[in-house]
């Protein structure tokens, strides 16, 4: 039943100054408690009385969670780096254009500069970018609970359905790490959504290896067309060995497009999705493809 | 205020709103910003189903909520005002309806009022909501107009005996089956326009403070008129006139739906009575979307007579309306659709059919350009017509284009068209837009498989429209003051909620008595000293309001030098108020302020100073019609191009070349244009109220009801034609409506025209990417 209500449930409120602080409020709510950090997903779904946990807890206070690191194996986004803080940040420009694209379709500057990146990845709405955006990039998500300490969890291995992931429910995703872009790949994020910054009524997240004008690699997830993204690869698509040539991307759209079986909703028929998945793998991989040409083959080191 | 026209006249010059420093600085006053002590908080509960007998009311948890202080359900509302009472002339079954102001037997639609809930705050009074328990008896959903003609399924309204509300109802217009047995051919085409829906800023709202000492009840609401909000709610209430005072401040917006008073605004008022207390409601979005009133949904089978030639003879039209779970403004539209059929063309016969249903979806509203129909329906009509005879609609129309010289000038429906320039306007912007530049450009990106499209619209608007001979006498009143301070007041009816009346109308009576700006005050929105008058709505502010504000400082003008003269020994003639001063040689000093001048005038009419006759009653009241004409109308052009695989529009350019008369403000009035242009792309390509087949209600928020951002709307092009003025003074017209009327059509003929290669047909207004990828055949419906 549709709630008439937009006013929040009553819940109780607590800002950790630590971690541990925050972790031990998790293991004690029992599954009642929910983490808050940009509170753009799930401060409407309290307003409309989608969710009803008993206590919220606002990672806020705690300190070392909002930067955006480097090392040898790529990226490390803290769990409270906004969007629009990771869109700007010059390691996230220099080192992953594909979470740029993706970020760009992320709302509105507004929201971005609340929503977190993590964030949006623990919520897996199914129609999100990041998730999909994660899996294209190998991205892993370091878990931590009270009991158990850290853990990884690599992205493909995370989502699970419709709002529902791998995290238990004492556990705070304190960062992710997007492995740095191998060289001779070229990426591109594309998505037909209603209005500018609204979420996808289709994405595409690609990644395209390529060796002169043959494909050696190909990765590929959509957003928007079932429960969660999916990483799809050339074995997957049954194109292995398939040498490069515009038959091979609009084959992978085709692929791509009968495989679905998309949702529907007021916004796309099934029908529609599955066209636009279509179209949209096609023109996402060819200009994958093009941009690896332009950085030069394997002279990306 | 700061002047910044140092011309002589304000009117005509794009004067900076009054409005815009307090507004735009968040210092503006909405129901919402005002608090009272002991102010209460109202939140409904709400039927979850469309169509459900309610079989109990289960308040008894609720009432012992945390914070509640009463819960009223429909049978006690009922005990505390009077059910609506609606009757429908044209019905077959006499139409009269009535229904409580709480849901008591019968919930007609999701979030029918059930119940009321007051309490200390709206969180603990919606917490309290979710305590009630409803017993419903579920009754077959009736959703379309399909249903409500099936005999089988549940009257929404037992009294009405099915769900046909009225009609079908034939009026023919000249020698119809003559021009169809002239004709070389016969054109037919199955049009709709889809519901969509007013989405202001600011929800409804009211806060009602009864004094139970006093008896009397203040309301502040939030509404395009308060006599007809105090009149409605005296009636429900059963309360004097007199014990009720309605205050309007700001209004966020409206565009037709604060009309009066609602069914939820009623029961607060009712509740602060029974409470002694105030109490105050903010619709939220969910209730503003899905319960407030929704527009549009009207279907049209339309026949069109036509020459080989392009000429278009006649029109046989079958209009259905869905108005929704209750009863009220849609029987007025068809009215109107039906007379403005013709449009600015030259038909010579018109048989229309009209008939009205009830389903189980929210009621039909105002919702800007009610009738807007009959422009969407001819100009698609004009382009079907075109492209069955195979020559360019711009050909079509200016073959049935009525033009200005034409005798006599008169739609077959009875009005004048004295003074239009419909044909002018489609003119000039084809020539803005070069078109046959244009028309080749598209033709060599077809050829790279690129599909751009143009379309025009052409319409008229009654704004107000041209006096009915032998009609009801239609005017407007405003009332015009000199208080002590020397300023001037102008009291209105019209209520601004977004227009920029108080700039507007200064203007006006600023120039006329001659005044700086700053020294005229336009006066709204309160009961006990607004003139009489229904408030805002058809386009009556500027022709009528306007007029009737420059007739009323005339006269006071003419009465405070004729008063001045005898304080000062001089002839009228010798006087002048200039920037806000008596000024003229024979003047002391040669200038006096008028706050010294009204002093003496009063000092010498107490003293009987002044001759026999003398009128030293320092208002004018005044009531204008409007004046002659009374059209506003232009041509709408739109440039799209298609993305044939996502379905996805850009709108490469937007013209808007129109004639409302002499400009009051030209900044307001292209911002007028620019909105409702905006509301027409979010028509076309955004907006929809949808239903499920079960009657539940999808576009309940604001990411599923899809509003246009800034980053959906085009420039937009505006140019104003140089009126024709059949009036000596008053050639301002309306221009609020004319946006939305003839953006819908235009956007869907140049959508039509790109995607035309692939042999597409459009015969609806809401053209979302799935819809276009659907009518190019890539993918099936």
């Amino acid at each position: 039943m549709l709630s008439w209500l937009l006013k929040l449930p009553p819940f109780a409120y607590r800002a950790p100054e630590s971690l541990e602080e925050g972790l031990e409020l998790l293991a004690a709510g029992d599954g009642e408690a929910r983490v808050l950090a940009g509170g753009q997903s799930l401060i409407p779904m309290l307003a409309l009385r989608l969710a009803r946990p008993s206590l919220l807890v606002d990672l806020r206070r705690v300190p070392g969670l909002a930067e955006v690191k480097e090392d040898g194996a790529g990226l490390r986004i803290g769990a409270l780096t906004t969007e629009l803080v990771a869109e700007r940040d010059p390691l996230v420009r220099a080192r992953s254009p594909l979470l740029l694209e993706a970020l760009d379709f992320i709302g509105h500057p507004a929201i971005r500069s609340r929503g977190t990146v993590v964030g949006s990845l623990c919520h897996a709405d199914p129609a999100a970018e990041l998730p999909a955006a994660a899996l294209v990039l190998g991205a892993e998500l370091t878990a931590r609970s009270l009991g158990r300490g850290s853990r990884t969890i690599p992205a493909r291995d995370f989502f699970l359905g419709p709002f529902t992931t791998a995290l238990e429910f004492d556990e705070v995703v304190t960062e992710v790490r997007v492995p740095a872009a191998p060289p001779a790949e070229g990426t591109c994020f594309l998505e037909v959504s209603r209005r500018p910054g609204d979420f996808a009524m289709v994405g595409v997240a690609a990644a395209v290896t390529r060796e002169g004008d043959r494909v050696v690699d190909l990765r590929l997830a959509l957003t928007g067309v079932g429960d969660r993204p999916r990483l799809l690869t050339l074995d997957e698509l049954g194109l292995e060995g398939r040498a490069s040539s515009e038959g091979l991307f609009s084959e992978a759209g085709r692929s791509v497009g009968a495989r679905l079986r998309p949702p529907e909703d007021l916004h796309a028929s099934a029908t529609y999705r599955r066209h636009l998945s279509t179209v949209l793998t096609e023109r996402a991989l060819r200009t994958a493809f093009g941009r690896a040409d332009i950085r030069g083959g394997a002279a990306g080191a | 205020m700061r002047a910044l026209v140092p011309a002589e006249r304000y009117t005509g010059a794009s004067v900076r709103r009054v409005e815009d420093e307090r507004l735009l600085t968040g210092r503006g006053t909405y129901v919402a910003d005002v608090r009272l002590p002991g102010m209460l908080h109202a939140a409904f509960c709400r039927s979850p189903l469309p169509h459900a007998r309610i079989v109990a009311v289960h308040t008894e948890s609720a009432r012992l909520a945390p914070g509640v202080v009463a819960v009223f359900d429909g049978a006690q509302m009922a005990q505390m005002a009077s059910p609506v009472a609606s009757l429908i002339e044209s019905s077959p079954s006499g139409g009269k309806v009535s229904f409580g102001i709480l849901a008591v037997d019968k919930a007609r639609l999701v979030g029918d009022p059930v119940a009321l809930v007051v309490a200390e705050s709206r969180a603990l009074a919606e917490d309290a909501c979710e305590l009630i328990q409803v017993d419903y008896e579920e009754l077959a959903p009736v959703v379309t107009v399909e249903q409500a003609l099936d005999p089988n399924l549940p009257a929404i309204f037992e009294e009405l005996g099915g769900n046909r509300l009225f009609g079908p109802e034939t009026k023919v217009f000249g020698n119809v089956d003559g021009a169809f047995a002239r004709a070389d051919r016969v054109v037919r085409a199955s049009i709709h326009q889809h519901r969509h829906q007013n989405v202001p800023m600011e929800g409804r709202a009211i806060l009602a403070s009864f004094d139970p000492s006093s008896g009397q009840l203040l309301v502040r609401a939030s509404t395009q008129g308060v006599n007809t909000t105090r009149r409605m709610l005296a009636e429900q209430l059963r309360m004097p006139l007199d014990r009720l005072r309605v205050v309007a401040e700001d209004v966020g917006g409206s565009f037709g739906l604060k009309f009066g008073a609602s069914r939820e605004e009623v029961a607060c008022c009712a509740a602060s009575r029974a409470l002694g207390r105030p109490v105050r409601w903010i619709e939220d979005r969910w209730e503003n979307l899905t319960v407030s009133g929704q527009a549009r949904e009207e279907s049209f089978e339309v026949e069109a007579a036509v020459t080989a030639g392009g000429l278009i003879l006649a029109l046989r039209v079958q209009m259905v309306i869905d108005s929704g779970a209750y009863p009220g403004f849609a029987p007025l539209v068809v009215d109107t659709v039906r007379e403005m059929m013709p449009g600015p063309y030259r038909l010579e016969a018109l048989a229309f059919t009209s008939s009205g249903v009830v389903t189980n979806k929210a009621s039909y509203v105002a919702y800007r350009g009610p009738w807007a129909a009959e422009t969407f329906v001819r100009e698609r009509m004009v382009d079907l017509v075109a492209q069955e005879l195979g020559i360019s609609a711009m050909e079509v129309r200016l073959r049935n284009l009525a033009t200005r010289d034409e005798a006599p000038l008169r739609m077959v429906t009875g009005p004048s068209l004295a003074g239009i320039t419909a044909r002018d306007s489609l003119l000039r912007a084809a020539e803005m837009v070069d078109l046959a530049s244009l028309q080749e450009h598209q033709r060599q990106l077809r050829e790279e498989g690129r599909y751009l499209g143009v379309g025009f619209a052409t319409y008229i608007e009654p704004a107000p429209g041209p006096r009915q001979e032998g009609g009801e006498e239609n005017t407007e009143r405003v009332r015009v003051e000199l208080d002590r301070e020397g300023s001037l007041l102008v009291h209105t009816a019209q209520m601004p909620h977004g227009q920029g009346h108080r700039t507007t109308l200064a203007q006006v009576a600023a120039d006329e008595f001659g005044m700086r700006l700053g020294q005229v005050r336009v006066m709204v929105g309160d009961t006990q000293r607004t003139p009489e008058g229904f408030g805002t709505g058809g386009s009556r502010f500027a022709a009528m309001a306007g007029g009737a504000a420059l007739h009323g400082a005339r006269r006071l003008r003419g009465k405070v030098l004729e008063a001045a003269a005898q304080i000062l020994d001089l002839a009228p003639a010798e006087l002048d108020i200039s920037h806000g001063e008596l000024v003229g040689p024979g003047v002391p000093g040669g200038r006096l302020p008028l706050a010294e001048l009204v002093r003496r005038i009063e000092l010498a009419a107490r003293s009987g100073q002044l001759p026999p006759g003398t009128d030293a009653d320092l208002t004018a009241t005044e009531d204008f019609d409007g004046g002659q004409s009374g059209w506003s109308g232009g041509t709408h052009c739109c440039v799209v191009e298609v993305d044939p695989d996502t379905g996805l529009v850009r709108i490469l350019r937007y013209l808007v070349v129109e004639d409302c008369g002499d400009l009051i403000n030209p900044a307001v009035v292209d911002g007028q244009i620019r909105g409702g242009v905006a509301q027409g792309v979010g028509a076309v390509l955004l907006e929809r109220s949808a239903y499920d087949p079960q009657g539940q209600y999808l576009s309940a928020t604001l990411m599923d009801y899809l509003l246009p951002t800034s980053l959906d709307i085009p420039h937009i092009e505006i140019e104003h034609l140089i009126p024709v003025r059949l009036d000596p003074d008053v050639n301002f017209r309306g221009v609020g409506e004319g946006g939305m009327i003839a953006a819908p059509p235009t956007i869907c003929n140049a959508i039509a025209d790109a995607i035309s290669p692939f042999g597409a047909k459009v015969l609806e207004q809401h053209l979302p990417p799935a819809r276009i990828v659907e009518l190019i055949g890539a993918i099936s419906a």
